[in-house]
């Protein structure tokens, strides 16, 4: 009993100390790695790099160097205002007359990260009038949810809304919805320009547009192509009214719902894994900057406004664990455990092994001072058998952990 | 009769520090152990081995022939245990504690306790914390005699004790260990009052036994004597059978097992002026003393 | 026998158990006095919203409120039977040494779980009359780490009361403050789902931690 209380508490300590001194290590020892900020500019028809560490540089793919000035002229879609407000806009690009207004229309800004996929959903949202002939927004008094069926609770009495409800139900049931949903994606504010309710994809992973109109359910199926299922979905809000939607696929493409007639196009978008890359899509009057961020890689698509593919710009660089303070990192820790990834807000315990081997060096070593202390100590090794196999499996953290739960028995 | 507690070449050390080695002690049933030592010379590492507290670097200590590592709850419900300082559950007052000790030993005898109860002029609600150092040992010592153990064992009982209470004390203990033939094992640094209580003496002083045998066997075999040296300058040579040898100026004291003949032959013999040779009779304080130095 | 340490965990602990459940009551009382203002002031719709969208967590003062609970009832428990070693006392009662530690550690558990168990029912409850089960769910998660931590530490505080050297006490607070640092850590609200199993198997393995440590006491370690 005491015995297995000892091997609970070198748990505890292992698990402790596998979150704690990597964490310590780190806050030591590691240096920023920022990964570049890569551009097309319309201006070359190549792309434009900057890079903040250790200082700031601006070069074409060539290895030409800009002033910051020079930059922005490279890229007049992206500092439009900046060029316009110094004198410095050109009146036209590539022969098109350059209109503010539109530029500014054309805008749009989108950012996939993996941590807002991989979280708790709310899984209740707010639906909003979409017609109500006011100019802004109102909050509704209630929440839908779509589980069995579709539910509006009243905030104030915390109660169904039964009326309502079945209504909603009804519309979908009449459209083939199979419930729960299991995905439901919409933009729950009043800080939009106005609502296009939400997309929700059924337990048979069909696509459904869900709005209310006039108080009344406007349910819309979106007619997908065989096998086409999606694992993500983000509504958009933007100045041109082109599309309603970003989606990715179950096979990670990228894909665009139109407004309206809700026509669905696949960006040409490759080497995208939506678990650990964040995805920046950047449009303009000319381009869509289409960005892969990984930890380790950059991938620049760039398409032309009418999304088809225009050039590509990639990069890789090392890795924290593949500079010199991850192999150090490597040989002194086994592994790591933390509880946090940068790819999920969900808390677990995540465990990365060391990426080199040099550790069990170091394992040995401490099952060598382990034992030459067992032997000064005149106990038997027999009896250590096991906290020596603790070390050798978990280096650092094994002999910690079994130092400080002693190992000492009545013989 | 048998040994109820048998320690078996005792050693131990703390670190590099020896504290004894190959210790034997044998006690019998129905025989009373006093345990004497100063402070440090190892009687509480001996009570923490009996009891189980302290694992020895070597040898056993045997209580009702089990190991005092790991002896059974049936053993342990015969031994009685005063912790040095009469320690106890002081956040209880005395009608909570004996309603605690109760409910562990079928055989409870609430009579002698309360019979020491009435005594102390406690009120029923005051906690043991807020009573007196000898209030407190009158509890201990109720607590022990109604649970009526084969053995007890008494971790330095007369600390902190007033000459009455230290008296009272050991005439109760004397009186109900003979009555009912019971096993004592105890330790003092307090020697005063000791004879009346115990039967055998160990005396140790630091790594080593310096006695141990009955009272009586010991108190008629150690003795001392004194004399004046008429050369006072004179240094005496520290013979064999001369167990302890105390100058001050010309005044000498020495103890030793052999007898007064023995004492003068070697005064003659060595040719040693002395005047106002006795022999002075010694209490076991004195005879403690004796034996261990005053240092 | 059994009965009689009931009875001495109870002389230790009724004080206790009554101050921190009232504690722990007050302290989820007050949280939804401050939900029913907010859902006076700025209307259930709003407070749903600021819930479910923008991460307030309307339960947040509850977090270190089982750790101190654990912290309290801990050193009420533990620390009158190590003054003057009066565990002593404890292991040369007739039972097993084993038996009794466990014993102990069951009643201060309870203690922990009733006066925990009366927290989270009244919260499970109150956050049930104001809220849709999604917030529910994501609060009930969210707290239940927080609600084992206060065991943690308990488990903790056992272990390093009885241990009888006291270096190994800072080494024992250092391993104690990383591991229940886990239990803390900010996240989300229902960010726990994965986690909180698992939490609860290593919480209910803890529980035997005083054995090791009274074991060294008894061992006489020095």
């Amino acid at each position: 009993m005491v015995r297995i209380s000892r091997y609970i508490l070198v748990l505890t300590a292992i698990i402790g100390s596998a979150v704690a001194l990597p964490n310590l290590y780190w806050t030591i020892m590691e240096k920023p790695v920022n990964s570049p900020y890569v551009m097309y500019s319309i201006i070359d028809k190549g792309y434009m790099i900057q890079r903040s560490t250790p200082a700031i540089v601006r070069q074409d793919t060539k290895g030409n160097s800009y002033t910051r000035e020079e930059y922005e002229k490279k890229l007049p879609m992206m500092f439009y205002m900046q060029l316009a407000s110094s004198g410095t806009m050109p009146d036209s690009i590539n022969g098109v007359e350059m209109d503010m207004h539109a530029l500014r229309k054309a805008r749009s800004t989108y950012r996939y990260q993996p941590k807002v996929r991989d979280s708790p959903q709310p899984g209740l949202y707010p639906l909003f009038e979409s017609e109500s002939g006011r100019v802004n927004l109102e909050m509704p008094n209630d929440f839908f949810r779509i589980q069995d069926w579709m539910v509006f609770i009243d905030a104030k009495s915390n109660s169904v809304d039964e009326a309502k409800s079945n209504l909603f139900t009804a519309v979908l049931t009449k459209r083939g919805f199979e419930f729960p949903a299991r995905i439901i994606a919409g933009l729950p504010t009043t800080r939009k320009s106005c609502d296009e309710g939400y997309l929700v994809s059924d337990a048979k992973e069909q696509l459904f547009h869900l709005k209310m109109v006039k108080g009344k359910p406007y349910v819309k199926k979106v007619a997908l192509p065989d096998n086409l299922s999606f694992k993500w979905i983000e509504c958009v809000d933007f100045s041109n009214k082109l599309y309603y939607a970003y989606l990715i696929s179950a096979a990670n493409e990228v894909y665009v719902l139109f407004q309206d007639t809700y026509e669905l196009l696949k960006l040409p978008v490759t080497g995208f894994n939506p678990d650990v890359d964040e995805l920046k899509i950047y449009g303009d009057f000319f381009n869509y900057n289409v960005i892969i961020d990984g930890e380790s890689y950059l991938k620049n698509i760039t398409l032309d406004n009418k999304f088809n593919k225009v050039d590509e710009y990639a990069e890789k660089w090392e890795t924290k664990y593949q500079r010199t303070e991850g192999k150090i990192f490597g040989a002194i820790f086994p592994f790591e455990l933390s509880l946090k990834s940068d790819n999920s807000r969900y808390i677990d315990f995540r465990i990365k092994y060391s990426e080199n081997f040099y550790w069990i060096l170091l394992s040995l070593l401490f099952v060598g001072a382990e034992i030459y202390w067992i032997k000064r100590m005149k106990n038997g090794i027999m009896d250590h058998l096991a906290d020596l196999l603790i070390i050798a499996v978990t280096g650092i953290f094994g002999f910690i952990a079994v130092n400080i739960f002693q190992n000492k028995f009545f013989k | 009769m048998s040994n109820v507690i048998e320690c078996n070449n005792l050693t131990h050390y703390y670190g590099k520090k020896m504290v004894y080695e190959n210790l034997n002690i044998h006690v019998r049933e129905g025989s009373i152990l006093g345990l004497l030592g100063k402070n440090g010379a190892g009687k509480t590492t001996t009570i923490n081995i009996l009891n189980g507290f302290l694992q020895p670097r070597s040898g056993e200590c045997l209580i009702y022939n089990e190991n005092t590592q790991h002896l059974t709850p049936k053993t342990k419900a015969r031994i009685g245990f005063l912790i040095e300082g009469h320690v106890q559950y002081a956040f209880m007052n005395i009608h909570q504690i004996e309603k605690f000790y109760a409910g562990f030993y079928p055989n409870w005898k609430r009579e002698p306790y309360w019979e020491l109860m009435k005594k102390l002029k406690v009120l029923p609600t005051q906690k043991i914390s807020s009573m007196s150092c000898g209030q407190r040992s009158q509890v201990a010592l109720g607590l022990i005699l109604a649970q009526d153990p084969d053995l007890l064992i008494l971790d330095d009982f007369s600390m902190g004790l007033d000459p009455g209470y230290r008296r009272l004390f050991i005439d109760y203990l004397r009186e109900y260990a003979k009555a009912a033939n019971k096993t004592i094992f105890t330790t003092s640094h307090i020697i005063q009052d000791m004879e009346r209580l115990i039967d055998d003496v160990l005396i140790m002083d630091y790594n080593r036994v310096l006695a141990q045998k009955p009272v009586k066997e010991f108190m008629t075999t150690f003795k001392q004597f004194n004399f004046e040296l008429l050369n006072a300058d004179l240094e005496l040579k520290k013979e064999k059978f001369i167990v302890n040898l105390e100058k001050v100026k010309n005044q000498i004291e020495l103890y030793t097992y052999d007898s007064e003949e023995v004492v003068l032959n070697y005064l003659a013999s060595n040719g040693i002026g002395y005047t106002n040779f006795r022999k002075v009779e010694m209490t076991l304080e004195d005879a403690f003393i004796g034996l261990t130095g005053k240092y | 026998m059994w009965k009689s340490i009931l009875y001495k965990e109870w002389l230790k602990l009724r004080w206790i158990i009554l101050i921190s459940t009232a504690l722990g009551i007050m302290a989820v009382g007050s949280l939804f006095l401050n939900v029913q203002h907010d859902f006076l002031f700025m209307g259930a719709m709003t407070y749903w919203y600021n819930t479910l969208f923008l991460g307030v967590q309307y339960f947040h003062l509850l977090k270190y409120v089982p750790l101190v609970i654990g912290i309290a009832i801990g050193v009420a428990q533990y620390f009158p039977e190590t003054v003057n070693k009066r565990i002593k006392l404890s292991f040369h009662l007739p039972i097993n040494e084993n038996k009794i530690l466990l014993l102990m550690m069951l009643c201060g558990t309870t203690t922990l779980l009733v006066s925990f168990g009366s927290m989270f029912l009244l919260f499970w409850g109150l956050s049930a009359h104001f809220f849709p089960q999604e917030i529910v769910y994501g609060a009930i998660v969210s707290v239940t780490p927080w609600f084992l931590s206060g065991f943690v530490i308990y488990f903790f505080i056992s272990l390093i009361v009885m241990e009888p050297v006291w270096k190994y006490w800072i080494l024992y607070g250092l391993i104690g403050y990383a591991f229940i640092g886990l239990y803390l850590e900010p996240s989300t609200t229902g960010g726990y789902e994965p986690v909180v199993l698992k939490f609860a198997l290593l919480t209910v393995l803890l529980s035997l931690s005083s054995l090791f440590s009274a074991y060294r006491f008894r061992k006489g370690e020095m």
